[in-house]
């Protein structure tokens, strides 16, 4: 009988704890939902219901529904604008059509699939130079070793802020930021380079876990260096190289700071931090419209890890070792 | 692998360099940074500029959103890398303190204004963004507001209360309206670290002739005039939702939470935005809601009391500039001049202060008899009438700044206010509770030791 | 592809003639050195040229004047300076114990099986994945002093408080928010660096403690925790480094939490743009986080 009720009781703390849990991390996000669906004036209502839900927000955001330009509409002073002479009637349509079209005002799948490929790009260029990297200081004996498994770490501490002039100097001089394509390219490799160190040195720290003697016996049959690193390391770390992957992905998907600095010019290649803030700056009274961009933002990046999910867990316990 | 990371970086560079070579010889390329983020006047900018490509087809202009907050450290980052724009808007403080810095053109700038007529303009704005020798100019002015406390006329008149226009009407009104029980406040002024904060405290410090310097540039900030600003300052901060406050908390009035709040004219043109969505969306929808109730008459009942009188009238507002960042390339300047003188056009001045009937008001006193100038697209000013018109276009005449003192234009004050001295120091007693005499020490410490 | 280039290297001397200890070093060399190339130009550099600028009066468009140590000198003697540092200590000591610990209790708790568990571990990475840019204005609102749920609560439904607050605004209770918020943020990525050693204890451990009689608590105390040992201390080694030149996270969400990445922003950056004194902070800061870094890895880790 004591048994029982104390399990009971462990049962409904168990219970409390995993509510709580999920209490602590989705409310912000209920928060977000719930001003997102609410009108102007709803707004200073405490409640996270809605009085009347308002989906105008995500309708202007995704363009459903969205009234077809009138160009009766266009404000006077532009139209004298235009009867300047020297502007031909094909011109002038241009630009009218040009203003009253006012297109994405947050062109979402743009943004993301921006900030999804350099994410996704930064995180694998990293991962894979830290693979052969900690393991190179893990694992082999050489001159120098010990300084550069010190130095790496070292150079991390060194705050972002303050590399963001010098590297925005270099990259203005090697004519990078003049075109689209040099400003990814600059970027991307900033990322990289935010989340190398880290990945070196974790993946390092657990390289030092696995027995050495798996690698022995490999080594032992004839399997290179390089082969034990694709046959036995790799697959034995599938775990711990999942969650740097995840964590070089996240530094380049938050990152707003350098992309608000190199991407300026080029709203085309803008990623998501830098699309919002745009966006929270484009209009006043915005907050319908910013939490459900917020919410926009939000929910693919939950289906991709609800999806990856699995694999992230069947390799975090794929190191050789029953739960 | 390392040479795969080498052969992407050179491609990269071949491809970019390739590009800025192609570009020499076609149409000059210059960059027009701009503080007007809002998408509806990005899109005004757009159409000025297309139609000024078409008239000059050897120009070719970017425009680029940069925050208001972040365009010093954006000016700072392309500044230290020889990036700069050709072509920037810039508060005339902000411009004031680049060019002490050394980073705009004042010869272009001073030749530009000469050319258009210095006359023309209304002096008080050209003062602002006067060098010290009274002959040449950091920024060009362009457009200015006016900033004053709007108020709930209903509720005053209910309360049979006096219009906000003395420091003793201003805290009777702010005590009476201000129930937190209630969630009501009474005023909105700036208790931010920033420049909002320091627009506010301005005008105050001017109605009771308060200063920072003489008009020999001598530091005068520490008299009873100035303490007895501050003190009334942090008193009417108690009335003020908790917590540092900007302008963004004037949407607290647009839900009906607050009686008064300071603001530019710009809020004309939000007001009108309001009045628009008010038409599909009235108050009978929300009567459930406490507090919340969408007023549709908000527009009809504020009221705006631009002039504080305690000592002294003393209105203020902020005169925005068009600035030439120093270029390497003379043609990129001459461009961006070109394009100035567009924008003075008749026709494009009128369509860019369209943008924010209200907000921007011409810098060029004829501008306001063109009866285009007056039939504006939202109505404001048929709405406000002409006389109220007149009131703050006027004002721009007899802006008080703590930069000009007697008609002598004080650099340091820029610094001052760059440095966010004032702000920082009424942050420090409203928000930390710090001793009126001590902050006004440090504050003083400060700025002596800018002025070294 | 690497495999054949390094293990038949294009040098005339046969492989076979080097030693086994040599053709590692050669290897060793060749598989840190894209890395540290990478990091040598993208982070040593800007770092040598921030410690060169303290040295000077930055000018942004002439001349630099060489200053010697007066930005040094200027900065240690600034009371605001140290006012930093020790808001800098305090946000990263609570930020990085609460992360830590909750990433332990919420890895402890997934580590069960029950039903719909790996919906809730997906639930549990949403405060990670989402861009700070796009959490931090619903904790704004959730905080605002008028129209905030949380205000509302503790003022009108609960009566803890008696008037309403600006917990996010004022200057002595917004570390609490930012503390929170990182924590909030964070705590998912300790949970999953400890969820996946925790699975890889072995499972024998602990039935054999459970034959000897171990109670829950014993069991965590002498086993699971001497295995998380390791895990747990480069885990709050790495979340120091970041939460103390964190910058994003603390000043999105509110401004007046003034640790030392945002004091230097703001004299770098912002009133009268000094990069030098900037540059000379940066330096500061990186040698504080130093001299800690050193202390923990030998007195605590004691590697």
């Amino acid at each position: 009988m004591v048994v029982q009720s104390k399990n009971i009781l462990r049962r409904i703390g168990f219970i409390l704890a995993i509510l709580a849990i999920i209490t602590f991390s989705l409310f912000p996000f209920i928060q977000m939902l719930s001003t997102s669906l609410k009108y102007p004036a709803d707004w200073g209502n405490p409640s996270l219901i809605p009085e009347r839900i308002n989906t105008s927000a995500y309708k202007e955001l995704l363009a459903i529904g969205q009234p077809e330009p009138d160009i009766s509409a266009v404000p006077e002073s532009i139209r004298n604008l235009l009867e300047e002479e020297d502007i031909t009637q094909e011109q002038r349509d241009e630009i009218l059509a040009r203003y009253v079209d006012t297109g994405d005002i947050f062109p979402f799948l743009t943004y993301f699939r921006n900030s999804l490929v350099i994410s996704l790009l930064a995180a694998f260029m990293s991962v894979f130079l830290a693979v052969f990297g900690a393991y190179s200081f893990s694992r082999l004996q050489y001159r120098g070793r010990s300084l550069i498994q010190r130095g790496v770490l070292f150079t991390y501490m060194f705050g972002g802020i303050l590399l963001l002039i010098p590297l925005y100097k270099v990259s203005v001089q090697l004519g990078l930021l003049a075109s689209p394509t040099g400003t990814f390219l600059a970027l991307l490799i900033i990322y990289m380079v935010q989340t190398l160190p880290v990945s070196l040195y974790m993946l390092g720290n657990y390289f030092r876990t696995i027995p050495y003697s798996i690698e022995e016996a490999a080594l032992i049959d004839g399997l290179s260096r390089l082969g034990t690193i694709r046959r036995i390391i790799i697959p034995l770390s599938m775990g711990a190289i999942a969650t740097v992957f995840i964590f070089s992905f996240m530094i380049a998907w938050n990152e707003y700071m350098f992309a608000s600095v190199f991407l300026k010019s080029f709203k085309n290649i803008y990623t998501l931090p830098l699309g919002l803030r745009s966006l929270f700056d484009s209009q006043h009274l915005i907050w319908d419209r910013i939490m459900s961009a917020s919410m926009l933002t939000a929910v693919p990046v939950i289906v991709m890890f609800m999806f990856v999910q699995k694999r992230l867990v069947g390799g975090l316990s794929a190191g050789g070792v029953k739960e | 692998m390392l040479a795969i990371m080498l052969m992407f970086l050179i491609a990269g560079t071949v491809f970019a360099t390739g590009e800025v070579e192609g570009a020499s010889t076609g149409p000059v390329e210059i960059e027009f940074w701009t503080t007007l983020t809002e998408s509806d006047r990005m899109a005004t900018l757009q159409v000025l500029i297309d139609t000024f490509e078409i008239l000059n087809p050897d120009i070719s202009i970017e425009l680029i959103p940069v925050p208001e907050n972040d365009m010093a450290s954006q000016m700072a980052a392309a500044a230290a890398a020889g990036n700069l724009p050709a072509f920037a808007e810039l508060a005339a403080e902000t411009a004031v303190a680049l060019g002490v810095e050394g980073l705009l053109d004042v010869d272009a700038t001073t030749d530009f204004i000469n050319d258009l007529g210095k006359s023309r303009f209304y002096q008080g704005a050209l003062e602002l963004v006067g060098v010290g020798d009274g002959r040449n100019y950091y920024s060009v002015p362009y457009h200015g507001w006016i900033q004053g406390i709007w108020y709930r006329a209903d509720w005053f008149a209910e309360a049979g209360l006096a219009a906000p226009d003395t420091w003793e009407n201003i805290l009777t009104a702010a005590k009476y309206f201000n129930q937190p029980a209630n969630n009501q406040w009474g005023i909105l002024i700036g208790t931010t670290a920033e420049a909002f904060t320091e627009q506010c405290f301005t005008q105050f410090a001017r109605s009771n002739d308060a200063g920072l310097f003489d008009k020999d540039g001598n530091l005068i900030f520490n008299s009873p005039e100035m303490r007895e600003a501050i003190a009334y300052y942090a008193e009417l901060a108690k009335y003020t939702p908790p917590g540092p406050q900007t302008w963004r908390a004037r949407d607290y009035y647009l839900e009906g939470k607050m009686a008064m709040f300071f603001y530019s004219t710009y809020i004309m043109d939000d007001l009108a935005i309001e009045s628009v969505a008010a038409g599909s969306l009235t108050g009978e929808n929300f009567e459930g809601l406490e507090g919340a109730f969408f007023d549709p008459e908000l527009v009809n009942n504020t009221r705006l009391a631009s002039i504080i009188t305690h000592d002294q009238p003393a209105g203020y507002g902020v005169i925005d500039t068009l600035g030439f960042p120093k270029q390497t390339d003379p043609a990129a300047t001459a461009a961006a001049q070109k394009f100035l003188q567009y924008l003075f056009t008749p026709n494009a001045y009128v369509t860019f202060l369209h943008m924010a009937p209200g907000g921007m008001n011409p810098v060029l006193p004829e501008v306001t008899d063109n009866p285009r100038f007056l039939n504006d697209p939202k109505g404001v000013y048929t709405h406000y009438g002409p006389e109220k018109l007149a009131e703050i276009t006027g004002g721009l005449e007899s802006i008080q700044t703590f930069g000009i003192v007697e008609g002598n234009r004080i650099d340091a004050a820029s610094l001052i206010f760059a440095q966010q001295i004032l702000p920082q120091m009424l942050y420090a007693i409203t928000q930390e509770g710090a001793d009126i005499d001590r902050a006004m020490a440090a504050a003083e410490a400060a700025m002596r030791d800018l002025m070294d | 592809m690497a495999d054949v280039a390094v293990a038949r290297p294009r040098t005339p001397r046969s492989p076979k003639s080097l030693t086994p200890q040599q053709r590692d070093a050669r290897l060793g060399w060749a598989l840190i050195l894209p890395a540290i190339t990478i990091i040598g130009l993208l982070v040593i550099y800007p770092i040598i040229y921030n410690v060169y600028l303290s040295f000077f009066d930055v000018s942004l468009m002439g001349a630099n004047t060489f200053t010697g140590l007066e930005n040094h000198i200027g900065v240690v003697t600034d009371g605001e300076f140290w006012q930093a540092v020790l808001t800098t200590v305090i946000y990263v000591i609570f930020s990085v114990l609460g992360t830590v610990m909750l990433g332990l209790g919420v890895a402890i708790v997934m580590n069960k099986e029950f039903p719909l568990r790996g919906v809730v571990r997906s639930i549990i990475l949403l405060p990670y994945v989402a861009p700070v840019i796009a959490t931090v204005f619903a904790w704004q609102f959730i905080f605002d002093p008028v129209r905030g749920i949380f205000v509302h609560l503790t003022v009108e439904v609960l009566g803890i408080v008696q008037d309403r607050f600006n917990l996010i605004g004022n200057p002595k209770t917004s570390i609490i928010v930012a503390v929170v918020y990182s924590i909030w943020k964070n705590f998912p990525f300790a949970y999953l660096m400890i969820l996946s050693r925790l699975q890889a204890i072995d499972a024998s451990l602990y039935e054999a403690a459970e034959i000897d009689g171990a109670g829950a608590w014993h069991r965590f105390i002498h086993i699971t925790l001497p295995e998380l040992q390791f895990i747990i201390g480069s885990l709050v080694l790495l979340r120091v480094i970041w939460n103390f030149n964190k910058f994003e996270e603390v000043y999105l969400i509110t401004e007046n939490v003034k640790v030392l990445s945002i004091y230097t922003y703001l004299t770098a950056f912002t009133g009268s743009l000094d990069l030098g004194r900037g540059a000379t902070l940066a330096v500061i800061q990186f040698l504080i986080l130093l001299i800690f870094i050193i202390y923990y890895v030998k007195k605590v880790l004691k590697w």
